[in-house]
């Protein structure tokens, strides 16, 4: 069995969140990047991809004691040479190999780009039975690396996994996955080789342990040139620029002289405009 | 006149159309608008009169309608297939879809298959032809980002919620309505358990929603906000945070990535207002919050305010909206 992650980094959507919302989110000359005069927002895996690699380990751990050997994790990322970072990550939770593919067009923000790139990746592997993303870039928020790469592959597509497990082995071996959709659980399955994609309720992630850290140290990702395996500048999402937008403040805040004051002077406004009449 | 825009949907039996699908078709008109281009709506899903009937009446000039028993829930393999067959038969260039839980996988999929790109989360779109040029909120909605899409396929676009309003219904308007023709799809994916049919309320449909985030400090205080909930008629909703610590469930979060509301009140006790939060609630007609730290982000969105412990403040509402309740 061998298992694909697909990893991304992002700019923390925790700063860029933080910078927004204290108002000091700018955008830089090219008006492709923030700026936040002088401070850097951290760069970090994408967590939904952390996961994704969670989801794989879990696997792994599923086969038992000694058949670990069966089950084996490479992690892809393409990006900057600065993306060696998230496959470090995942090298450290347990992955047994990573693959770098770096592009210098990453400024695009093109996922179309991002999973022809990475669909070559895998067709160099070969013999890969799964492949699991993040549900979506949490910069981007766009998701459409999974799906396009399931389309690229030819291969089935399950989304929004919390449960990722493997039935049986070999031709008729298949991945039955619980999915979290908004009007609740659902289990389905499909044949290998299949994409899947990982959302948070799959649950916490790992953390590496100091071994693993060590492990990742020496263990760096083989590097690809993204020229080298697609030919010409295919981009077909291009970004043209940020934009911040402004969020005014119009809040009254309600006085009194203890907690139970203020509920009562909300309740009473809120129904004096009708808000509970039937 | 240049290529249709086709606004693709996949309602459930029997109903006309959601208040989300009709605001689609708003969108799909003011598209059309920019390129003097036509509306055209496919209608995929089993029982579709009632819809089709009302994407007539709101203005869409060709209807493609295709009602089969495969379509009663049409997902994964089934739901690309049906959705570039649509494409196809429409000659479009520019597709909307709603931007849901299955956009995320319907959108970028037929876009790769017809060669073509997808946006989710789009919020708005200026300019026509090759230079059209689409906004969509990034970063949770923190900031929002322009782009160009290209190349030879459709450019099929997933909305963000209430980026258009639903057209004027004229009664007795009609379309030419056409039968979509949708090849035989074997569907790799096997659905072995559907989500349980709940045919409970709706959070989204709740006209009143409180939710709790961290500021609760423990799980069991999450009963603070099902009971206020309760008292006000509403329905709870939760920060990702307390999903994530197993405070409250999954189906509760609302979000980005949880449910959107739109409420005539919502009240959030003890949520800082990090922007992923916000994007599923900010739509709501009266947003109240209450929290400990007067700079809490929460308070920029905010209508009223209140400067508290939520602890404290949660219960006193509770008893009040019990006796507004037990006073009628
Ligand atoms: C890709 C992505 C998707 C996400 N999707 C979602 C989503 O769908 N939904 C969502 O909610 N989040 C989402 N998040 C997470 C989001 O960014 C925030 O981390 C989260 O909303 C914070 O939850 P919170 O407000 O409960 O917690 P915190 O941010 O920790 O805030 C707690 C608040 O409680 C206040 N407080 C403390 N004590 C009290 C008290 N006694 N009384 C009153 N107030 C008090 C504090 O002042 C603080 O403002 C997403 C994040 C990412 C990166």
């Amino acid at each position: 069995m061998h298992i694909v992650i697909c990893a991304k980094q992002v700019l923390d959507p925790e700063g860029v969140n933080g910078y927004a919302l204290w108002g000091r989110l700018g955008v830089d000359e090219s008006g492709r990047s923030f700026d936040t005069g002088g401070s850097t927002i951290p760069h970090i895996i994408n967590a939904y991809d952390e996961q994704a690699t969670e989801a794989a380990l879990r696997i792994r751990d599923d086969a038992g004691e000694g058949n670990e050997g069966d089950v084996r994790i490479t992690a892809i990322a393409s990006g900057d040479p600065a993306a060696a970072d998230v496959l470090k990550r995942c090298v450290a939770m347990g992955a047994d190999s990573s693959v770098l593919v770096v592009d210098p067009e990453v400024a695009v923000a093109d996922g179309f780009r991002t999973a022809k790139l990475l669909a070559a990746a895998i067709g160099e592997l070969g013999d890969v039975d799964l492949v699991l993303c993040g549900r979506q870039g949490s910069d981007y928020d766009q998701g459409a690396v999974p799906a396009v790469l399931a389309e690229l592959l030819g291969s089935p597509l399950v989304t929004l996994a919390s449960d990722v497990r493997i039935d049986g082995n070999g031709d008729g071996a298949a991945v039955r996955v619980t999915r979290a959709l908004p009007e609740g659980e659902e289990l389905v399955s499909a044949p290998l080789p299949a994409v899947v994609s990982v959302s948070n309720e799959l649950g916490q992630a790992r953390y590496p342990s100091s071994r693993g850290m060590m492990a990742a140290r020496r263990n760096p990702p083989a590097e690809r040139a993204a020229a080298d395996l697609l030919e010409g500048d295919d981009a077909r999402v291009e970004l043209m620029r940020l934009i911040v937008p402004d969020v005014q403040g119009h809040c009254e805040v309600i006085d009194g002289d203890s907690p139970e004051a203020k509920a009562q002077a909300l309740m009473a406004l809120l129904q004096g405009q009708g808000m509970f009449d039937e | 006149m240049s290529e249709p825009v086709l606004v693709i949907l996949m309602p459930p039996g029997g109903d006309g159309l959601s208040n989300a699908a009709a605001e689609a078709l708003g969108a799909g008109s003011r598209l059309a608008g920019l390129s003097d281009a036509s509306l055209v709506c496919a209608v995929i899903g089993q029982d579709i009169a009632a819809a089709t009937t009302e994407a007539a009446e709101r203005g869409v000039d060709r209807v493609l309608a295709a009602d089969e028993e495969r379509f009663a829930r049409p997902g994964g393999d089934l739901a690309v297939a049906a959705a570039a067959a649509a494409v196809e038969q429409s000659g479009a260039r520019n597709v909307l879809l709603l931007g849901n839980a299955d956009a995320l996988e319907l959108g970028p999929r037929l876009a790769a298959r017809l060669d073509g790109a997808s946006l989710m989360g789009v919020i708005d779109f200026s300019g026509s032809g090759d230079d059209l040029e689409v906004t969509a909120a990034v970063f949770g909605g923190a900031a929002h980002a322009a782009y160009r899409l290209s190349g030879p396929g459709p450019r099929v676009l997933g909305l963000a919620p209430a980026v258009a309003e639903a057209p004027e219904r004229e009664a007795g308007r009609t379309a030419d309505i056409e039968a979509l023709t949708v090849p035989a799809v074997e569907s790799r994916v096997t659905v072995e358990q559907a989500p349980s049919a709940d045919e409970g309320p709706r959070l989204e449909d709740a006209r009143v929603v409180v939710s709790g985030g961290r500021g609760l400090k423990d799980g069991d205080n999450y009963d603070r906000i099902r009971e206020l909930a309760e008292a006000l008629g509403g329905m709870p909703g939760a920060s990702r945070a307390i999903v994530d610590d197993g405070w409250a469930p999954a189906p509760e979060q609302v979000g980005l990535t949880g449910k959107i509301v739109t409420p005539d009140l919502y009240i959030a006790a003890g949520i800082s207002g990090a922007s992923q939060h916000m994007a599923g609630c900010s739509n709501s007609r009266v947003i109240v919050a209450i929290n400990t730290d007067p700079d809490a982000p929460i308070f920029n969105y905010a209508h009223y305010g209140i400067v508290d412990d939520c602890l404290e403040v949660l219960p006193e509402l509770t008893r009040l909206g019990l006796e507004l309740r037990a006073g009628r």
